[in-house]
Parts: C-alpha cells; structure tokens; sequence
C-alpha cells in the first residue's frame, strides 16, 4: 500500500514536510510542524553560503521538498537569506502545486508566522488529500556504511524479489549516505552503521537499523530492529510491513539529523 | 559621567567557581553525538526549564575536528549555564570533550551515557529526572553583585540595511564604549563584513602587533575562500543587504564596524578562543549569525547584542541576545522579535546618544534577569562553523 503523491511519486508514507529555508526559520518550523503533526528537521544552512554550495543547498532542499514519501510542503523562510524562500517555493510550486511558503519577516513577527503556518499546514493536507496507490516494487536504499556478508546478501535477495536496491557506500558516516539515498528518492532505508556509530535515520524516509555484534551495537541493541542473527527472511518480512506503516525503531524515536553536504566555509 | 548611565553595583550575577560570572542559570541539555539531538530536545521539551542544542556532527574525526572540538567543549561551559547535561554513547572523543568542558568551567555536569542506559527511552527518563533536579536547584542560587568585568559582550550584526550603519551600529557602539571604559570585555566578530574597512580597525589597535593580526585575520579569511576560486567581495553585500538598500561591500563593512565604537583593540581572539581580561577584542568568526553566535558562547561571552534592519528571531541556549532594530518600520512590523528600536535615531525622534544609553540600560537589565524576546521564545539555534568540506567523512 502507497501514497499517490503527484509529481512527486508514490511514497509509503504520507508526511507533509515543513522545509526551513534557512537556519533562522528551523525554529518557528519546528512549532508549526509540532502543532500540525508533520515532520521537520533543524539545520544549519541557507545564508552565509557562497560558490557551489549556494546551488547544492538549494538543489539539496528541492530534493527533499520532491521525495515520493512528501504530501505536500510548507517552505517557512526568514527573508533576508542566501537561499530565497520564495524564489525555491516558485520553482517547487511549478512542480508540485501542493507547496506553500511563508515569510517570517513579512508574516508579523514569530506568532504570527506559526499561526499562518499552521492555517497554511492545515489547508494544504485539506486541499492535496493522497489517494491510496499500490506500489508493487519498492525502492530500497542501502546505508553501507559497513557492509559485509550478510548486508550483501540481503540486498541480493531484495533485489532478486524484484525491488530496487540502491546502495550507498561512499561514506563511513550514515548521515551522509542517507543524504545520497534521499536525493536518489528511495522509499525506505536499511541502514548498517559503523561499529561505533548508533543507529539513526532520515526524517521522512523510514529507516530499518541493522546492528553488527560490536559492544555499542548490542549496548543499545533495544533501539536497533535487528543484528545480524536475525534471519533474512525475517527482515525481509518487515521491511514490507514497515512499507504498509509499521513504524521502524528510530522512525519512532525520531532519531537522526539531516547531513546538507557542504564543499565551502561559510561567510 | 552621562545621565542614565547604571550605578556600577546595579550589576548582579551568579559567580562559578572558575572566577567567571553568568547572568543565567541555564540547565543546558548536551548532545555530544548528532543521533543523539532529538534526545536532547525532548528532554528540554519535557523538563520544566532547561534548554537543548541540535547538531549533525557524529564524532567525526576530520580537519575540522579541533575546531569542532573546541566550540562543543567551550559552548557546554559557558558561565550562564548553572549546569550541563552531556549526552554521549560514552565514546572516547565524547569524553576527552567533556574533560575539557570542565577544565574550563563548569559546576555541575553530568555525563548521561545512554550504551549504559541500554535505550533512548530509558535515558529519557533518567534525563528528564536530572533535569528537573538541576532546574529545581538553580531556581535557588540567588544573584550577588558582579563587576563590570564579570561582562563578556558580544557585538553582532544581522540582515543589515541601509540605516545600519547611522542607527543601530553606532549606537551599539557608544554602549560597547562605554562598557570597556568600565571594564567589561567587548568582542567584534564577522571577519567577512570587516572586509574592506579593517585597516580603520587596525589603526585602532592597542599596539602594532594587535593591528597587524587583525588586518592578517581578515586577509586568512578572504584567502582561504578564493582558494575555492570565488571572489568573497563578489558575494557582499548579501541579496538581503541590496533589498535593505546597502550598495557597497565598504558601505556594509564600515557600518558593522561601528558596533565596536571608538575603544582601542586589545587583542585578536581566534574563532571560540575567551578574552583573558578586559578590553575590545576582534574574533575571527564568519559574518554567518549563528556560526558566530555560537563561537561567541563557546568564547563564554554571557551578553550579545545584535542589530539588525531587515529582523531575526535568533538566539541562544546559553547566551540572551538583545535585538536592536535599525528602522522603525520593521520594529514595528515583527514586534515578538525585536527587544529595542534604534529607528527612532532615523525618525529623529531620539539621538544617537540616547539610544546609546538605552541599550546599554538593557544590556544590564537583560543581565540582571529581564527575559529577552528571544529567550520568552526559545530561539536555540546552533550551527558548528567548518572550515572544510562536510562530504569527505
């Protein structure tokens, strides 16, 4: 069972994102997506960025705005940064209709610009209600950041089952994998983290945390759905409860902060 | 002495036992690891008063490692913070920060490790309960009476316009001045919009060595950006700046200048390094608000005033930031943002002077407990400056 999301695709969960422009609107996002029951995610970009990194960002935030598991999105900018909110809300609006955007220097201050917000939140999940869709193969993202064996084998047998498995192993660091598998549009993520790095996720993008026999892995392994022990098979049968709603452990927890990759110092 | 200056004994604090003083008792909540950030929020969320910090730094050991290094261990220890709960998963590199932490200064600390506490649900708990257990005792430390020293100000500026420079900053200035004459610390930063007006800073320095180092400092800056191949003076003024009616880089430069007045340099701080006594410094930090917020804290700056002319909800978990509007329309416009309204020097309502002293009025009162727009509604933002590139690791 999936979401039919328009443009953006047919996504396994129907979240609506509210996307801080800047690092100065995260704050008021927050309160909007905490009052309306959407997703959110703090960061530290939008102004103050030069060179390549002023269209990566955005690139980045348009990526995020186009995921197949996106509703819809309120775009909340402050008004005076690198990133134009508006000129992003234009560009996205031509793609997705379901799009808004606000502006908290010429919405009334902080209250008024959460009040708006949550209107703007609420009229948009009313006007762009998602259809049930069926998703036949799912587009499955592997975060390698240690992979092996078994990691290998079950990406193989996904893929022998028909699915699309994309995997990212350029990175030792997950957030910085997740990132590659947001912008390549998987609809949920198998992560392996490192031995000595917890298990985390992508906010909208569930997340399945695998955890190896190190002692911080089976320390926390309460917060990990499966280690290594577990069979294939029984994964494999979660990851498609979890693409019909079954909530993942750090997708509960929400656990895990966005990774905007950066090429140039700030100014 | 001008009328409406404070008496030097209006200024109270809380004294830590490292000598430095803070104007808060912040029970701050800590994550050493980026997993571990929606702990830390909830955690604030939940508990009666404390304050959380969000990063996406997950133990990377890079380039910009000491960096990072030294603005976690430094913004933990600032002196507003009555006491600070660290969130680790007990990894070597989070304990080395937290030794740190403490041999700079804190008073009450704890290390909550959560592979001990075997879950995130579990930490919570034990969390919320060292929260509210900490809240409950800084509710009960009473304020002292604290020297002028006892003062790290921050001069910051934001969204910068056209009346920056005839508004807000000088007048900014005039209070900065007037605190190092009676023995505060006062830090400049934003090397980027110095650019182009730092040899007047120089010629302000205390001694040549000082002024040499600050024109060296802003010179680094512009380096190590046209090392990438971009022209840094090419990207000033910012977009926001042009619509606020800023035309030149020197014209942005030469107006955020002045919110360091007419005092001579004492020193030049690297980015998140503390003044070690009274004086007007000059910190690297990059023209970004909250990069350079957050280096004024871990630099255990305790005030920060930031003008700005087009407005920003910014603030800090471990400093108050006072935001001083360089126009009226826009103090008028978004009125939960902004604590004072240096418009009125344009209007011509008010002089450069009076609203000199009126800002440093606030400066005491927000230190002696007035609640700035900011802290009424919790602005927290954070960002880690880096130096390097985050897609290597």
């Amino acid at each position: 069972m999936g979401f039919d999301h328009a443009n953006r695709g047919i996504g396994i969960r129907d979240h609506q994102l509210i996307l801080p422009s800047v690092v100065c609107s995260t704050h008021v996002a927050r309160r909007i997506a905490t009052s309306v029951g959407s997703v959110t995610f703090a960061h530290q970009h939008g102004c103050g960025i030069i060179g390549n990194d002023v269209g990566g960002i955005t690139q980045y935030f348009a990526s995020l705005a186009k995921h197949p598991n996106i509703g819809s999105v309120l775009i909340v900018g402050l008004g005076c940064e690198t990133i134009q909110g508006n000129e992003l809300a234009e560009k996205l609006i031509n793609e997705n209709s379901s799009t808004k955007y606000l502006i908290i220097q010429e919405s009334g201050g902080v209250a008024a610009t959460v009040d708006a917000g949550i209107r703007f939140a609420k009229e948009l999940s009313k006007e762009y209600p998602s259809a049930i869709a069926e998703i036949k193969k799912l587009k499955i993202g592997f975060d390698f950041s240690n992979s092996n064996n078994f990691s290998n084998e079950l990406a193989e047998e996904l893929r022998r089952l028909g699915h699309q498995v994309i995997l990212a192993s350029s990175h030792k660091n997950s957030g910085l994998n997740f990132s590659e598998l947001m912008e390549a549009g998987v609809h949920l993520i198998i992560s392996f983290p490192q031995e000595g790095q917890p298990a985390s996720g992508f906010p909208f993008i569930p997340t399945i945390t695998i955890a190896s026999a190190s002692p911080l892995h089976q320390a926390l392994i309460r917060d990990f759905d499966f280690d290594q022990d577990s069979s294939i098979q029984e994964i494999i049968g979660f990851v498609i409860r979890v693409a019909h709603g079954e909530v993942s452990k750090v997708e509960k927890l929400d656990i895990g902060e966005i990774i905007a990759p950066r090429v140039v110092r700030s100014v | 002495m001008l009328q409406g200056w404070y008496a030097v004994s209006d200024l109270t604090g809380f004294k830590r036992t490292d000598g430095r003083w803070g104007f808060r008792n912040y029970v701050l909540i800590f994550p050493l690891h980026s997993a571990l950030s929606s702990l830390a929020r909830k955690i604030a969320d939940t508990s009666s008063a404390s304050v959380a910090i969000s990063h996406d730094w997950s133990g990377e050991i890079d380039s910009d490692f000491e960096r990072i290094f030294k603005t976690l261990a430094g913004f933990a220890a600032n002196p507003n913070n009555y006491a600070t709960i660290f969130l680790t998963f007990g990894s070597e590199v989070e304990l080395r920060i937290i030794e740190a932490s403490k041999n700079i200064g804190i008073d009450n600390s704890e290390n909550l490790n959560v592979a001990i506490l075997g879950s995130m649900e579990s930490a919570f708990d034990t969390g919320l309960d060292l929260a509210n257990k900490y809240c409950a005792a800084a509710n009960s430390v009473s304020r002292i009476p604290a020297p002028w020293s006892a003062l790290h100000l921050g001069l910051e500026c934001g969204g910068s316009d056209a009346l920056s420079g005839i508004t807000a900053n000088p007048a900014l200035g005039i209070a900065s001045d007037h605190l190092v004459e009676l023995g505060a610390v006062s830090v400049l930063g934003e090397t980027t919009e110095i650019l182009g007006a730092e040899h007047l800073l120089a010629a302000r320095a205390l001694d040549p060595e000082v002024g040499k180092r600050i024109v060296e400092t802003v010179a680094r800056y512009e380096r190590s950006i046209n090392y990438e191949g971009i022209d840094m003076r090419g990207a000033q003024p910012s977009r926001g700046n042009i619509e606020g009616g800023l035309t030149t880089l020197e014209e942005k430069s030469l107006g955020a200048a002045k919110k360091a007045g007419n005092a001579p340099f004492t020193g030049v701080l690297e980015y998140a390094d503390p003044a070690e006594k009274p004086g007007l410094y000059f910190m690297d930090t990059p023209g970004h608000d909250i990069e350079q917020l957050t280096g004024f804290a871990a630099a255990g700056i305790n005030i920060v005033v930031f003008t700005t002319g087009r407005g920003t909800p910014t603030g800090s978990a471990s400093i108050p930031t006072i935001k001083v509007a360089t126009n009226s329309p826009m103090f008028q416009s978004i009125p939960d943002l902004i604590d004072l309204n240096a418009g009125t020097i344009a209007d011509g309502t008010h002089t450069l002077q009076e609203v000199g002293n009126e800002i440093f009025n606030e400066i005491v009162a927000v230190a002696n407990g007035k609640l700035t727009k900011a802290e009424l509604g919790k602005h927290h933002e954070f960002s880690l400056s880096r130096m390097y590139d985050t897609v290597v690791s």
